[in-house]
């Protein structure tokens, strides 16, 4: 029996590596042979391509902004949640509890409409672009999650670290950056990363509150063209961008989570 | 009479906060939202068994010995979960949609409806979420509790239905009730193919009355309610099914 498993697991950790280096190639694959067939499909995609690639930079742009924003929030309230007042863990404790059970959607949907289109600063209209907002209703969902994380993280050190931070004379704060954060930084890098990624899926819910972003590029496309078999390739290019994007930082995960277990 | 008068009571009390929920007042908008919360409800209900269903053949397929059936299952299950749902749910709704039309003959004879797609393609990426959770419970089964199955006379069919599924459930509750927390949540997406779900139904209030807090409050606290119930039940049930000794 356990040959068997043995063996099965081998076969199947071999048929994931094939999928593995397919899952990058087929969607590509799919979009070139499918254009070289069909030439005028290939010319309106090429046509397209610029389009398309100019919303998924702002895919990425506001990833990154809402990842960054998410992450510095996220460790302050997950610090704030294991203060040792009241009144400093009671607002951190509410303010997760609310938004890690609210829908992106509801959020970035919240942002748009509650946030002006313009801010006044001194004497000066700036606009208040949709893609700020977008990110600002990102934040405050990654800050949520990563909260929980950080104080999972800080939980999990053993209490003797703290108890050695005290014998040689260390502040709370003291004892928190010098020894406790960076042992969680190897604990908690999985979880921040599963968040980092579906981060980068939820952009996608921003073209539905008018952001030009790779979805409403390709609804756009789509839209213009008007033929089936370009909008079914427009969004197979929609998701292969997605895929490229999301699933190197889910392997990686992966393979952490594996060591971290192990070692 | 009485529920008039409730309901003007509140709206009072609110605007005295300087909330204001008057269109509670009117028939219209007070039954488009009343059906918002509805549809959200019964889309959370009918999506959750799909997707626990669905999640334990996709697990029955990965753990299996048969590439034939284990490949295709985990590309699927790779591809949800690395792709946003409101991609997917935009694919099926606007490319196999169409193709189901084109093959009934026009869109008037298409049963599908965007109530069905939402509960497709959310059902499907969560399944795929239970499914991997499930596939670690099955592969954290010790081998002796195996060995001792197929020593009792089992088949593989009943090791798996009677040994590998009620032990490796158990071990991967508390991932499937965060799965079902994040499905309760994706929900959401299916205002973008205008099924009317809360947040659908909230937009249509809030673009006549301009009161997008008021509305948001309740949505929030409308969510925290069911991911609270439904996380209570999934402890709820992780306590009754909790074998004693056997450490899960």
């Amino acid at each position: 029996m356990s040959m068997t498993a043995t063996q099965a697991s081998k076969t199947t950790s071999k048929s994931s590596r094939v999928l593995r280096s397919i899952g990058f190639v087929a969607m590509p694959l799919l979009v070139i042979g499918w254009s070289l067939i069909d030439l005028s499909l290939g010319r309106e995609l090429v046509e397209w391509i610029p389009y398309l690639a100019s919303g998924f930079s702002m895919n990425i742009l506001i990833t990154i902004c809402a990842v960054t924003l998410g992450t510095t929030a996220g460790v302050l309230l997950g610090l704030m949640q294991l203060a040792p007042y009241w009144f400093v863990r009671l607002p951190a404790q509410v303010y997760v509890q609310i938004f890690r059970n609210a829908p992106a959607l509801v959020l970035i949907f919240a942002t748009t409409y509650i946030f002006p289109f313009e801010v006044v600063l001194f004497g000066n209209y700036l606009p208040f672009p949709d893609w700020v907002k977008a990110v600002i209703g990102l934040a405050i969902l990654s800050s949520a999650y990563i909260a929980e994380i950080t104080r999972g993280a800080v939980l999990s050190i053993p209490t003797t670290q703290w108890e050695a931070t005290k014998g040689l004379g260390f502040s709370r704060l003291q004892a928190l950056r010098y020894v406790i954060l960076p042992q969680c930084v190897r604990r908690s890098l999985p979880p921040w990363m599963n968040v980092a990624s579906s981060m980068a899926m939820g952009t996608s819910l921003a073209s539905l509150v008018g952001v030009h972003e790779l979805m409403h590029a390709a609804t756009d496309a789509s839209t213009a063209v008007r033929r089936l078999d370009f909008t079914i390739i427009a969004y197979v290019v929609v998701m292969a961008a997605f895929f490229t994007l999301c699933y190197p930082i889910a392997r990686l995960t992966r393979r952490l989570e594996r060591r971290f277990n192990t070692g | 009479m009485q529920d008039m008068n409730l309901t003007s009571l509140f709206i009072e009390l609110m605007a005295r906060l300087g909330l204001n929920y008057e269109f509670l007042a009117t028939g219209y908008e007070a039954q488009i939202w009343r059906d918002g919360f509805l549809t959200t409800l019964y889309l959370v209900a009918v999506t959750i068994p799909v997707s626990l269903i669905v999640g334990l053949i996709f697990a029955a397929c990965l753990t299996s010995n048969r590439p034939w059936l284990s490949a295709p299952v985990r590309g699927f299950v790779e591809l949800t979960r690395n792709t946003p749902t409101l991609v997917q749910l935009m694919f099926s709704f606007l490319v196999l949609n169409t193709v189901v039309s084109n093959m009934v003959g026009g869109a008037q004879n298409n049963p599908l409806s965007p109530f069905f797609w939402v509960v497709a393609v959310v059902g499907l990426h969560v399944a795929a979420l239970h499914a991997e959770a499930i596939r670690g419970g099955i592969e954290a089964v010790p081998s002796s509790m195996i060995e001792a199955a197929r020593g009792m006379g089992f088949s593989p069919f009943e090791i798996m239905r009677y040994v590998q599924i009620p032990l490796a459930f158990r071990s991967s509750l508390p991932a499937i009730v965060n799965g079902l927390i994040s499905l309760v949540k994706s929900t959401t997406v299916g205002n973008a193919i205008a099924v009317s779900e809360i947040t659908y139904a909230s937009i249509m209030v809030w673009t006549q009355r301009d009161n997008v807090v008021e509305l948001m409050i309740v949505l929030l606290a409308f969510f925290s309610l069911i991911n609270f119930v439904v996380a209570r039940v999934g402890s709820w049930v992780e306590r009754r099914l909790a074998i004693p000794g056997y450490g899960l």
